[in-house]
C-alpha cells in the first residue's frame, strides 16, 4: 500500500516538474528594454573536439566580442543605441546529440539574438538545417566541405567562410605543382570525412593538370606506423607527397619521411602545418613543407594588425595561418551587416549579407550566393588571401599563383636537415 | 485522509491518471512548439535506452555495453532508408535490424559471463563502427551520410510511442513467467537450468527484444542529427549512459530506471548549460555519492526515507 502510494507520488512530482516550465513559459512578463545582444553557441568545451575551442574559432570569437564591447557594443538603429554583446556558451561535450539539442535550446528557450557555429565540419552540417529552420543566420567557422555544397541552395541562412578541397585549395595546388613541372604524386589520407574528401578532389584536380597519382593509401585514425606507406612512395619515386590527415598523422608522416630519408620535391600536409607552433616543433625540418591556408603578415596591413592584436592576447603558437583571418573576417562582416540592417531581425540582416560587400581584414568581402541569391553562400574566391602555404625561413608564405602570392614556391623543397 | 488515500490507491484511478498523463504528453505538440518538446524527447530517448538495458541486464546480471551498437544500427537504418520510406516504416526496420544483430550476437556470446560479456559487448560497438567505416570508405567512397529531416513533432510522437511500447514490454515481462525465469538466471543460472528453464533461449530472446527499442529510438533520433558518420552513430557514450542512469535510479523496480533516466538527463543538461566549465566535475561527484550512499538508487533512497517517515509517525501516535 505504502509502496503504491510512493510510486504514485513520485510520478505526480515528475509530471509537475516537467509541466512547470510549460506554464511558466505561458505567462511571459512585459518585454524589458533591450540592454544586451546575446550570441549563443554550443561549443566543445570538453571531449575530443575541445582543441577546436582552444585553438581554432574559440580565441577568435572571444577576441571579437571583447573588441566590439570595448567600442560600447553594436549600434542598432531600431533601439537608437549601442548594445554590448553577451556570450552564452554551452558545452556540447563533442557529442552530436547534445549539440543539436543545445542549439535548439539556445534558439527556442533562451531566445538568443544570434548564434555562433559549432565546431567541426560534421557538426556544422548538422547545425545548418536547424539554424535555417528557425531563421537564424549561421556564419560558419571551422568546417566546410563538398558534402554540404549540394544542400546550400536550401540553406539561405548559411554563410561559409573557410576554404576547403574544391573551394579552392586543390585546384590551386594542382596549378602550383604543374607550374613547377611535377609529374608524379603520392597520396596518404585519413579514413575520415576530411581525408576522403581531399584525396578524392586532389585525385581529380591533379590528374586534370597532367600529374600522375602513383599511390593512394588510407590510414586509420590514430595510426602509429606509416613507414610502409612512406617506403612505397619512396620506391615509386613520387615527386610530391600529399598527406591529407590530421596533425597527429601528418606529424608522424613527416617524422617517418625524415627517418627513411624520403625527401620529395613537394611535401604537403593537411591540418597541422598551418599552425604557428609547427615551425617551433619541427625547426629546420619545417622548411619547404606546404599546408592549407594561407595568409601571413605580408598579405595586407590589416593582416599585420590582426596578427599584432592576436599575439597580444594569446600564445603566438596558437595562431592558425589557415582559418583565423577568415573566422575573424566572417565576424567583422556579420557585425557590419547587423549595424547596416539597424535591426535584430535576422531575415533583414540575411538580405543585407547576401547582397552587400563590407570591408574586413580580407579587404572588400562578399559572399557568392546560390540559387539566384535565395540560397546559402560561400565566401567569394576573390576574397581569400591564399589557398596553399609553404614554410620558408620560418614564415608561412602564400605560394598561390597570382596576386595573393607573398613568395614564389620553393620546389624542390630543401633537403631534410642532417641528423645531429 | 484515509479516504483520500483509498481513492489515490484505487487501481482504476491510477490507470486513469496514467491515461491523462499520456494524453497530455501526446497532445503537447499541438499547442506548444518550444524547447520543452526537444527536452522531453531527449528524456524519452534516454528512458527507452535505460529501460531496454534493464529489461535484459537488470534482471539477468549480464552487464551489456552494446546499447551504442544497436543504437548506431538504428541510426544507419535511418540514414540509408530515411528518404525512401515513410519514417514509421524506417523506425520499424531499424528496430528489427537491431534486434536481429542482437539475436546473432547473443546466440554467439551469451555463454560468456561477467566481465567477459561486458568487454565483448563493448568491443562489439567498436567492431561495428570500424566495419561500417571500412565499408563506407572502400565500397561507397564516402565517410558520412546526410539523414532526412523530420519535424520535431513527428519525432516527439514516434519517440513517445517507442517509450510506451518499451514500458509496456518491461512491465509485462516483469509480471510474467518469463520475467521470473530471467530473475532466476540472475540469481543462479545453474539452478535455473536445472529447474528446466532453457536459459540460453531465454537470454538470447530477451537480449534481442531489448535491442528492438534501442534500434527504433536510434532510427528516429538520427533525423534530428541531419549528418552522421560512424564515429557519431556508434558513440560509446550511448553504451555507458543507460548503465549509469539505471544505477542512479535503482534497478529494483520499473520506476527506478525511469526516474534515473529522467533525473540524469535533466541534471546533465541543466549542469551543462549553467556550469559549462564545471559540470563534469559536479556530475562526477554526484555519481560517486550516488554509488556510495544510494546502493538502491534514487528510488531506493526515497523509499527508505518514506518508510522512516512512516515509522516516526507510528511512534508519535
Amino acid at each position: 500500500m505504502r509502496r503504491k502510494l510512493l510510486i504514485l507520488m513520485v510520478s505526480c512530482t515528475m509530471v509537475l516538474a516537467l509541466a512547470a516550465p510549460l506554464f511558466a513559459a505561458g505567462c511571459d512578463e512585459a518585454e524589458p528594454e533591450k540592454e544586451v545582444i546575446v550570441f549563443g553557441a554550443a561549443r566543445p568545451l570538453t571531449g575530443p573536439f575541445a582543441v577546436y575551442e582552444e585553438m581554432a574559432f574559440g580565441p577568435i570569437y572571444k577576441m571579437w566580442v571583447d573588441e566590439v564591447n570595448a567600442r560600447g557594443g553594436l549600434y542598432i538603429e531600431e533601439y537608437g543605441k549601442r548594445l554590448p554583446i553577451e556570450l552564452k556558451i554551452y558545452d556540447d561535450g563533442s557529442d552530436m546529440g547534445t549539440m543539436t539539442s543545445m542549439l535548439e535550446r539556445l534558439i527556442l528557450e533562451d531566445e538568443v539574438d544570434f548564434i555562433l557555429p559549432p565546431a567541426s565540419t560534421a557538426f556544422l552540417f548538422a547545425a545548418a538545417p536547424i539554424a535555417n529552420k528557425h531563421g537564424y543566420i549561421l556564419m560558419g567557422a571551422e568546417g566546410g566541405g563538398t558534402t554540404l555544397t549540394p544542400l546550400l541552395p536550401s540553406l539561405p541562412y548559411y554563410f561559409g567562410v573557410l576554404n576547403y578541397s574544391d573551394h579552392y585549395q586543390m585546384p590551386v595546388l594542382a596549378d602550383i605543382l604543374s607550374d613547377a613541372g611535377i609529374e608524379t604524386a603520392a597520396i596518404m589520407y585519413l579514413e575520415d570525412l576530411h581525408g576522403v574528401e581531399y584525396s578524392g578532389v586532389a585525385g581529380i584536380e591533379l590528374t586534370n593538370a597532367g600529374i600522375d597519382i602513383v599511390m593512394t593509401k588510407s590510414v586509420p585514425l590514430g595510426v602509429m606506423d606509416v613507414s610502409s606507406i612512406i617506403n612505397q612512395a619512396k620506391t615509386l619515386g613520387a615527386e610530391a607527397f600529399l598527406s591529407f590527415c590530421y596533425p597527429d598523422e601528418n606529424f608522424l608522416a613527416i617524422g617517418t619521411a625524415i627517418a627513411l630519408d624520403y625527401n620529395p620535391d613537394v611535401f604537403l600536409t593537411g591540418p597541422g602545418a598551418n599552425f604557428a607552433f609547427f615551425a617551433g616543433v619541427f625547426g629546420p625540418a619545417a622548411e619547404g613543407i606546404m599546408g592549407y591556408g594561407a595568409w601571413n603578415t605580408k598579405s595586407s596591413a590589416a593582416s599585420e594588425d590582426f596578427y599584432e592584436k592576436f599575439i597580444a592576447l594569446y600564445d603566438p603558437g596558437l595562431l592558425d595561418w589557415w582559418g583565423h583571418n577568415l573566422y575573424y573576417a566572417g565576424l567583422q562582416f556579420f557585425e557590419q551587416a547587423i549595424e547596416e540592417a539597424g535591426t535584430l531581425d535576422q531575415a533583414v540582416i540575411r538580405e543585407v549579407m547576401a547582397t552587400s560587400t563590407f570591408d574586413t581584414i580580407l579587404g572588400p568581402t562578399w559572399f557568392d550566393m546560390t540559387a539566384d541569391g535565395e540560397g546559402g553562400g560561400l565566401l567569394a574566391e576573390e576574397c581569400y588571401t591564399g589557398q596553399v602555404g609553404q614554410w620558408q625561413n620560418g614564415v608561412f608564405e602564400v605560394v598561390d599563383p597570382g596576386a595573393n602570392r607573398t613568395a614564389p614556391p620553393v620546389i624542390p623543397k630543401p633537403a631534410w636537415p642532417a641528423e645531429e | 485522509m484515509n479516504s483520500v488515500a483509498s481513492i489515490v490507491l484505487n487501481r482504476s484511478f491510477q490507470l486513469g491518471l496514467l491515461a491523462v498523463i499520456l494524453i497530455a504528453l501526446a497532445t503537447l505538440p499541438l499547442h506548444y512548439q518550444g524547447y520543452n518538446i526537444v527536452r522531453l524527447l531527449n528524456i524519452f530517448m534516454f528512458v527507452v535506452l535505460t529501460v531496454s538495458w534493464v529489461i535484459f541486464s537488470g534482471s539477468t546480471g549480464y552487464m551489456s555495453l552494446a546499447s551504442a551498437a544497436f543504437f548506431g544500427v538504428g541510426i544507419y537504418t535511418s540514414a540509408l532508408l530515411g528518404d525512401k520510406l515513410p519514417i514509421a516504416v524506417v523506425v520499424g526496420i531499424g528496430a528489427l535490424v537491431s534486434s536481429c544483430v542482437a539475436f546473432l550476437v547473443g546466440a554467439l556470446t551469451l555463454r560468456l559471463r561477467g566481465i567477459y560479456f561486458a568487454i565483448f559487448t563493448f568491443g562489439l560497438v567498436e567492431l561495428i563502427k570500424h566495419l561500417t567505416l571500412w565499408w563506407e570508405i572502400n565500397m561507397e567512397d564516402r565517410r558520412g551520410r546526410l539523414v532526412v529531416y523530420v519535424e520535431n513533432d513527428i519525432i516527439f510522437w514516434v519517440m513517445l510511442s517507442i517509450l510506451v511500447a518499451t514500458l509496456l514490454t518491461a512491465y509485462f515481462i516483469r509480471r510474467s513467467k518469463w520475467g521470473l525465469a530471467l530473475q532466476s538466471i540472475g540469481e543462479n543460472e545453474e539452478a535455473a537450468a536445472h529447474m528446466g528453464i532453457n536459459v540460453t533461449l531465454v537470454k538470447v530472446i530477451t537480449f534481442a527484444v531489448s535491442a528492438l527499442f534501442v534500434g527504433a529510438s536510434g532510427a528516429i533520433i538520427a533525423t534530428r542529427w541531419t549528418y552522421i558518420d560512424p564515429g557519431i552513430a556508434f558513440n560509446p557514450l550511448y553504451s555507458f549512459m543507460p548503465v549509469l542512469m539505471a544505477i542512479f535510479g535503482g534497478m529494483g523496480r520499473l520506476l527506478g530506471p525511469v526516474i534515473g533516466a529522467i533525473a540524469f538527463t535533466y541534471l546533465k543538461e541543466e549542469l551543462g548549460t549553467e556550469f559549462p566549465e564545471l559540470y563534469m566535475l559536479i556530475f562526477g561527484i554526484i555519481l560517486i555519492v550516488a554509488i556510495l550512499y544510494m546502493p538502491n538508487g534514487l528510488v531506493g533512497l526515497i523509499q527508505r526515507l518514506w518508510i522512516r517517515g512512516f515509522r516516526r509517525q507510528d511512534a508519535d501516535t
